[in-house]
């Protein structure tokens, strides 16, 4: 079953990835800092919640030197599950690995270090200790804290691999996937609370200096669509973003006395979580994040909780911890009486977790900002047959047409996509390619000022190779907050009005323009983020060497990176003249414009 | 409406490169939501040398919602209705797990997947998966025979 919805969702998506070799490069150099902690957020978290790019992680060593094998094996698999139940991991996978990866491995080829390096890379997190923390925070993967480890490392990511493969292959709770999930949690789970897991080990100590991103868990309503039953207790959608990693997220019955519950706070909370139902119990479960990940706990409920259909303990007795992650479903309690009632009504949540790599720059949005920036210059060409529209498989690339760009950076005309925007579920919104949900409703998030403060910081270091390395660790640290802030209500700004994200897609994008590099190069990331601090005499060489050629040959100096934009601005008003260009360039190209202004500005 | 010309696009790209074993006719030249398929029973499979003849009914909101597929021609398999029918189970066409950003083109390769490898757990058939499970040879024998008997023709 799977196999096929791979191919299903691969073929419209694996089509845009030739695009990805012409990114516009200018931004890479100067975004660096930033890019890189973006690059680590989505390899870590990738790490775990979405196998692809583990596989391009892996391919490096794979590529270079040795551990093949097992990696191959699990690339597989890993691609395959993701594939049938994220269309555009496809994408994502099937890309870098086929093509941008062979690209990124020959320029470096000249690189003789590459083998030392990606082994090094992989398990360079112990040179760095915030990095690793950070690393730990986002991520959940057992993370090989000794290079002794990969042996172990690849089989547990195996076993995850399959696990997963085998619960997403029957992603909505049947029976199958409940069957498959008990088992698959219990090692898990097992393995993080009972072993000596160097996750669990290594956390404490790394917790403390470490720029973090905070764990963010979003509830949304979930209907059982091919369930009989009825319709499950209708609840606003609730964000949550832990101000820190031993906070927990109480859920219980809605109480007058707790006043009331905050749905989405904009800063760090660990409110909790209230439903109007009586078949919540008071005290009912509580979701945590440990090690990276997050964990539900019934905490003796009554009617019980149930995590994809399947009870987590008797009643009144609390369960033990089980792992969470990004589309689960979490019922809590039964329907009473029929549910004929509102207020007998049990809650079913669809878990939103792990997510933030997808809200931060990759591959696919890269490219999505590279179409974004192209669209109506009638250079259809390079992506002719890449972008289409998944529902009328024409492409988007259509002057006068209106388009909808979800926060996954799908995009779709919006005459097609719009019947499913205006549904009974409005503002919840379910992206028909990857199936991510999002609120329409949410507010806009302008608190990305920063993030140009950001940008234009790093842009100026940048400038001075010399200054490479102070600026890579500055803005490295103030980095993760902010952003770990805003990120959730950005996402959710996005959603909300395509038009005014566009500022930030751009932004993010320009981020993004790295990724492809990236993501080959998360081995060199890891091994270059330890050297600042530690300044390895090994490392650096290395660093150097395969940093610089990768880099220039690949992206353009910030002198040349100033230049495109030049170039664009000197094309619009030419292009323009067609004046339906007028409205979309500006805006599509605001990002880099204004970074390179704001770069250009003394 | 938006679904003919993306349906129209599909069938030409079908007609164009059909996946491996599979041809594509509209039943009707003038109604684009029902395909006749005939699909190649898959090699190294009881079903080989046959061909079944399948119907691919596309709804007015297709994309939206999923198409059915279901055979014309008597087969023996865990996932195919038994009945005049022959409705096919097919996981990705279940009204929640169907996208549309999913293609006929993979449909029907997943169908004719399903021909390679019968997916036991899934059935709609429950004697046959069990049959399927515990006495293969049996299963290979019925459904080579089913197989001579209604999908090859003379």
């Amino acid at each position: 079953m799977s196999s096929v919805s791979v191919s299903a969702s691969a073929s419209p998506s694996s089509n845009l990835l030739p695009s990805s070799p012409s990114p516009l490069p200018s931004s890479d150099s100067r975004l660096r800092p930033l890019r890189r902690l973006s690059q680590l957020r989505a390899y870590t978290q990738l790490h775990f919640s979405s196998p692809p790019q583990q596989p391009q992680q892996q391919q490096q060593p794979s590529v270079a030197s040795s551990s093949s094998s097992s990696t191959n094996s699990q690339r597989v698999s890993r691609r395959h599950t993701l594939g049938s139940r994220v269309s555009w991991f496809s994408a994502a996978s099937t890309g870098p690995d086929s093509s941008t990866s062979t690209v990124g491995t020959t320029t470096r080829a000249p690189c003789p270090e590459s083998e030392y390096q990606s082994t090094f890379a992989r398990y360079s997190s112990v040179f760095s200790p915030s990095y690793r923390g950070l690393e730990l925070d986002l991520r959940s993967q057992p993370s090989p804290t000794e290079s002794s480890n990969p042996p172990l490392r690849n089989e547990t990511a195996t076993a995850t691999g399959n696990q997963t493969q085998e619960i997403m292959a029957r992603p909505r709770g049947s029976s199958q996937a409940v069957e498959a999930r008990p088992n698959g949690e219990v090692s898990s789970a097992g393995n993080i609370l009972e072993s000596p897991d160097p996750v669990v080990s290594e956390s404490p100590c790394t917790s403390s200096p470490r720029p973090k991103q905070k764990a963010t868990i979003r509830f949304f309503p979930h209907q059982d669509s091919h369930a009989s039953s009825r319709p499950s207790l209708p609840f606003i959608p609730i964000s949550r973003t832990l101000p820190s990693d031993s906070c927990v997220i109480r859920v219980g019955r809605y109480s007058e006395r707790d006043g009331t519950p905050v749905a989405n706070p904009t800063e760090p909370s660990d409110a909790p979580v209230g439903f109007k139902s009586k078949v919540v119990s008071r005290k009912h479960c509580e979701f945590m994040y440990l090690n990276g990940q997050w964990h539900v706990k019934d905490v003796g409920s009554s009617s019980g909780t149930f995590l994809n259909h399947m009870r987590l303990s008797q009643p009144n007795i609390a369960s033990r911890l089980y792992t969470i992650k990004d589309g689960d479903i979490v019922q809590l309690g039964i329907d009473f009486r029929g549910g004929e009632e509102m207020i007998f009504r049990c809650v079913r949540i669809r878990i939103e977790c792990n997510r933030s790599w997808q809200q931060q720059p990759n591959e696919f949005n890269k490219n999505t900002e590279n179409l974004i920036k192209n669209l109506g210059k009638g250079d259809a060409a390079d992506y002719s047959g890449c972008r289409e529209c998944s529902i009328c498989l024409g492409s988007v690339l259509r002057p006068y047409q209106c388009l909808f760009m979800a926060a996954c950076a799908h995009v779709w005309h919006y005459k097609c996509v719009s019947r499913l925007i205006h549904t009974p579920d409005y503002p919840m919104f379910q992206c028909p390619n990857c199936r991510a949900y999002t609120d329409l409703s949410a507010e806009v998030d302008d608190t990305n000022d920063f993030e140009e403060q950001e940008e234009s910081k790093s842009a100026s270091a940048e400038d001075k190779p010399d200054a490479l390395e102070p600026a890579r660790s500055e803005t490295h640290t103030p980095q993760p907050d902010p952003n770990a802030i805003t990120q959730p209500s950005r996402s959710s700004g996005d959603e909300r009005h395509p038009e005014t994200r566009l500022p930030v897609e751009a932004g993010l994008a320009a981020n993004i323009e790295n990724m492809r590099l990236q993501d080959l190069d998360a081995s060199d990331d890891n091994s270059s983020q330890p050297r600042a601090p530690t300044s390895n005499p090994d490392s650096v060489p290395s660093n150097a060497n395969n940093e610089v050629p990768g880099w220039q040959s690949l992206t353009q100096s910030p002198s040349s990176a100033q230049t495109r934009p030049a170039q664009l601005r000197a094309e619009t008003p030419v292009r323009s003249e067609s004046s339906d260009e007028n409205p979309l360039t500006p805006l599509n190209d605001s990002g880099p414009l204004a970074l390179d202004g704001r770069a250009a500005m003394p | 409406m938006g679904s003919q010309k993306r349906i129209a696009k599909e069938l030409a790209e079908l007609a164009e490169s059909a996946p491996e074993g599979i041809t594509v006719k509209l039943a009707d030249e003038s109604n684009l939501y029902i395909w006749n398929v005939y699909m190649e029973g898959p090699e190294n499979s009881p079903y080989q040398n046959g061909t079944f003849h399948l119907t691919l009914t596309l709804p007015t909101e297709y994309p939206f919602k999923p198409p059915t597929v279901s055979f014309r021609t008597k087969i023996y398999h865990p996932n195919v209705t038994n009945d005049d029918k022959g409705s096919m189970c097919l996981g990705m066409l279940r009204a929640d797990e169907w996208k549309p950003s999913s293609r006929l083109a993979a449909v029907l390769q997943f169908a004719r997947q399903l021909l390679a490898e019968p997916m036991p757990d899934d059935a709609v058939e429950g004697r046959i998966a069990e049959q399927f499970k515990g006495d293969f040879a049996r299963y290979e024998e019925v459904a080579r025979e089913w197989t001579r008997k209604y999908a090859v023709r003379g």
